[in-house]
């Protein structure tokens, strides 16, 4: 415990008299994987900021390396080896991958002209450094999966000679083998004396990856230790403030009729026809990895993506969906992976947001009807439990968890009869999670039926009362709820040659 | 997380309305300058004058509005204007019995292109930019082999229009109020505004809610081109005749007015209140540098400074 390389001592910050912080004292020794878990809004990313120098302090102190600062400024983090690696990925995305890594600060000539040869040397050196000298160093990084824009991130922060890196997230992206490679190159990082500070939602990870966790609640660290001395229930319990015995609630198995078929459907994202049969409350689950056709499949039932064969049929008519707005007129709903670029107006506010899909519904010529409108949003406020100061309030200053009820409402409030939940649980806090579970579950006894796709085998397991899995663009194999583990699972969604 | 959850309450009390009062400030300090300089810039009359010309500009940047908060753009306005001064002065030909048909038609010829733009950029993913770039040389040139000299007449009816009075208002401007204040409720009240707003502000979001994009882009390319060609019958009401110099670099004063009053060129943010400002603080400028005889070299100088000083003030309370 002597060689301690960053104390954040007795941080407090406040956003225009809301305390953001209290006393926060955070410290890391060299060489350690540290994981910073908390809800949303529990001040994990306000910490760290305030390390990055994106945001000053109000009181507190950092020591970094022996020295003593009030706080830094985003350059000065930087220079002293402090980088952090955000959820949003900072690459320019038609430059080259040497091009990015040294982004800024090139080899140069006098004059500015640029040492193609060194860097092109340099950047070789930092990717084998980093364990993946298999990354082209000559291809746009946007022509790379996102878990190698990742790698490459890693290696800015890396060439910049980074002692401390701080990553957000950085399974929010992952899925599978990627984020076992994530793993890898952390262990490595970790052997080369680099610290690493590790935020994160999921669990299983932090207790994969961590030597050292520390939890923060409002915005106050409710304990810091060994991850050796706990167990996923304690720190559950610690994160939320409550404990949770049961996370999946229970399915009644009370399915109706089908809802949704899906007859041989085909887009030029699926490798080959798809079909099966979703029943009224029913939850299918969809799992696979990454780029396995998972939400390929979701576009093609939505209409947002063009098919070449096959139709649905729903609620016993038939149709092709030719487009979202058919699809949804049809009683489809889709709440997608991506929801700042998919699934919110996130300038807008929450009211726009949510009766966006139904303002026909509550307008007459064409003139919204603000009382109903307002009526609509209050009752989806209270159904959903969506935490906001007031309904004109901007989706983006939301957190995770609620952007995601605002998402769900926007789509319950079109009445689906089946509803396409992509990643309905990610980038959001353990206590939404559990109150999307119990809104699923609600749909499903009302008659709903769910397809549900999610990278988190236990959430697939847990929810799910059939499961589909993809592989390559195709279903590679389905179970029973009950039946299936994630053993199972894991081997139908891998092949045997590893796709990278 | 937390540092961002605060910001709402800053947006909330200062936020969008800063924006917004920072036009309306630097048109304050505009008449300051321009009480304290001459007497004549306060006068009724003169007033009077600035606030019609002022609806001249008003009218087609109401339009590039619309256009620019669905993350569009219309360079063509200022042909528009152009081709509709023209057409009509050569239709109408000084007959009275014409005025009526000559207004539907050029209006509907406005309507049309309108509609032209909006199916090029729909069906055949055609930049905006790219497609009214094309209309603006096209129209210009179809404008300019009608004739490079004034040329036609308009009727008697149409030329006292331009000095008729409702009470101290100029008809014209009167007329500008009525847009903008249709135009307000539109964007707040109705389905087609929400629909405006939503498509600037994410095109595939709005296509997976199952926004009707492309009817909604029908609809304000329409209405922008629609509105050029009224401006083009008030110039025609102005001049008399159809002069081809009209509507000569239009669409910039069009796209500046909108930016300065605070609508953001990627869409999905701004609204009529701003626009109105921008409209103002562009023909107070220009009228008080011409009261204060600023030579014309300088003044195109001293209008660059103030969108910059206009554009810098929101990146200030952006920051």
């Amino acid at each position: 415990m002597t060689d301690t390389i960053l104390e954040m001592r007795h941080i407090s910050k406040a956003f225009a008299g809301v305390q953001a912080l209290r006393d926060v004292s955070f410290a890391c020794q060299k060489g350690e994987v540290h994981a910073l878990v908390g809800e949303n809004g529990a001040g994990k990313s306000t910490l760290m900021k305030i390390l990055a120098g994106v945001h000053q302090a109000d009181s507190g102190e950092i020591v970094y390396k022996g020295t003593t600062y009030r706080g830094f400024k985003p350059r000065e983090a930087l220079d002293k080896g402090i980088s952090v690696i955000y959820q949003e990925l900072a690459l320019s995305p038609y430059l080259t991958v040497a091009e990015n890594i040294f982004l800024g600060r090139e080899p140069r000539y006098r004059g500015g002209i640029i040492k193609t040869q060194q860097l092109r040397q340099q950047a070789a050196a930092v990717l084998k450094r980093l364990g993946v000298p298999d990354i082209p160093l000559d291809i746009p990084v946007s022509e790379l999966t996102v878990a190698r824009q990742q790698m490459v991130e890693i290696a800015k922060a890396l060439s910049r000679n980074a002692d401390l890196i701080v990553m957000d997230e950085p399974s929010a992206i992952l899925a599978g083998h990627e984020l076992d490679q994530l793993f890898v190159t952390i262990e490595s990082l970790k052997q080369q004396g680099v610290t690493i500070v590790y935020i994160s939602h999921r669990l299983d990870e932090v207790f994969r990856v961590a030597n050292q966790v520390t939890v923060l609640k409002d915005g106050e660290v409710v304990s810091s230790q060994p991850i050796s001395q706990l167990n996923r229930a304690e720190l559950v319990r610690l994160m939320v403030g409550r404990s949770m015995d049961e996370i999946y609630p229970k399915s009644k198995h009370q399915h109706g009729e089908p809802a949704l078929v899906v007859d041989g459907i085909l887009t030029d994202h699926l490798s080959e026809k798809v079909s099966f049969t979703l029943n009224k409350g029913e939850t299918l689950g969809i799992a696979g990895m990454v780029g396995s056709g998972r939400t390929e499949l979701a576009r093609a039932i939505f209409g947002a993506d063009k098919l070449t064969a096959g139709s649905i049929q729903i609620g016993g008519k038939k149709i092709v969906p030719r487009s979202p707005r058919h699809a949804i007129r049809s009683g489809i709903a889709l709440v997608p992976e991506d929801r700042k670029g998919q699934g919110l107006f996130t300038a807008l506010p929450i009211r726009n947001n949510i009766s966006i899909s139904i303002l026909k519904l509550l307008s007459h010529l064409g003139i919204i009807d603000r009382k109903r409108e307002n009526a609509v949003v209050e009752q989806s406020r209270r159904s959903l439990s969506i935490n906001m100061a007031n309904a004109d309030l901007e989706v983006q200053f939301l957190s995770g968890g609620n952007q995601q009820k605002v998402v769900l409402a926007k789509w319950l409030e079109t009445r689906p009869a089946v509803i396409i939940l992509d990643e309905p649980t990610r980038g959001v806090d353990v206590g939404a999670k559990f109150e999307i579970y119990q809104i699923m579950r609600q749909l499903n006894d009302t008659g709903v039926a769910i397809l549900m796709i999610s990278s988190e085998l236990p959430e697939v397991l847990g929810m799910s009362d059939r499961i589909l899995v993809m592989r390559d663009g195709a279903v590679a194999g389905s179970f029973e709820g009950g039946a299936a583990t994630e053993q199972a699972i894991i081997e139908r969604a891998t092949s045997q040659e590893a796709v990278v | 997380m937390t540092a961002i959850s605060m910001q709402p309450l800053r947006r909330l009390v200062m936020g969008r309305n800063t924006r917004i009062l920072a036009v309306y400030i630097l048109i304050g300090i505009l008449l300051l300058i321009g009480a304290l300089s001459s007497e004549r810039f306060l006068s009724e009359r003169n007033l009077f004058n600035v606030l019609r010309q002022a609806s001249f500009l008003g009218v087609v940047t109401l339009g590039q509005m619309l256009v620019i908060l669905t993350a569009g753009i219309d360079l063509s306005v200022g042909s528009v204007v152009k081709l509709t001064v023209l057409v009509s002065a050569v239709l109408m030909n000084g007959s009275s019995e014409n005025t009526i048909p000559v207004m539907f038609i050029v209006m509907g010829l406005g309507l049309l292109i309108g509609f032209v733009h909006a199916f090029f950029i729909n069906q055949l993913d055609i930049n905006p930019f790219i497609v009214t770039l094309a209309s603006y040389v096209i129209l210009r040139g179809i404008a300019l082999s009608i004739s490079t000299s004034p040329i036609g007449k308009s009727s008697r009816e149409v030329l006292l229009f331009y000095d008729q009075r409702l009470g101290p208002l100029s008809v014209i401007f009167v007329l500008f109020i009525l847009l903008v204040a249709f135009l307000y409720w539109m964007l707040r009240y109705t389905t087609f505004g929400r629909y405006i707003y939503a498509l600037g502000g994410n095109q595939e979001v709005a296509r997976l809610s199952g926004i009707p994009i492309k009817r909604v882009r029908y609809g304000v390319f329409m209405l922008c081109s629609l509105l050029a060609s009224l401006c083009g019958l008030l110039w025609l009401s102005r001049m008399g005749v159809g002069d081809p110099v009209i509507g000569n670099s239009l669409e910039l004063s069009t796209i500046t007015a909108v930016i300065i009053g605070g609508t953001s060129l990627f869409g999905g943010r701004g609204g009529v209140i701003g626009t109105i400002g921008g409209v103002l603080l562009l023909t107070i400028l220009a009228n008080l540098l011409v009261t204060l005889n600023v030579p014309q070299y300088y003044q195109g100088l001293i209008e660059g400074a103030v969108i910059v000083a206009a554009v810098a003030l929101y990146k200030q309370d952006r920051a």
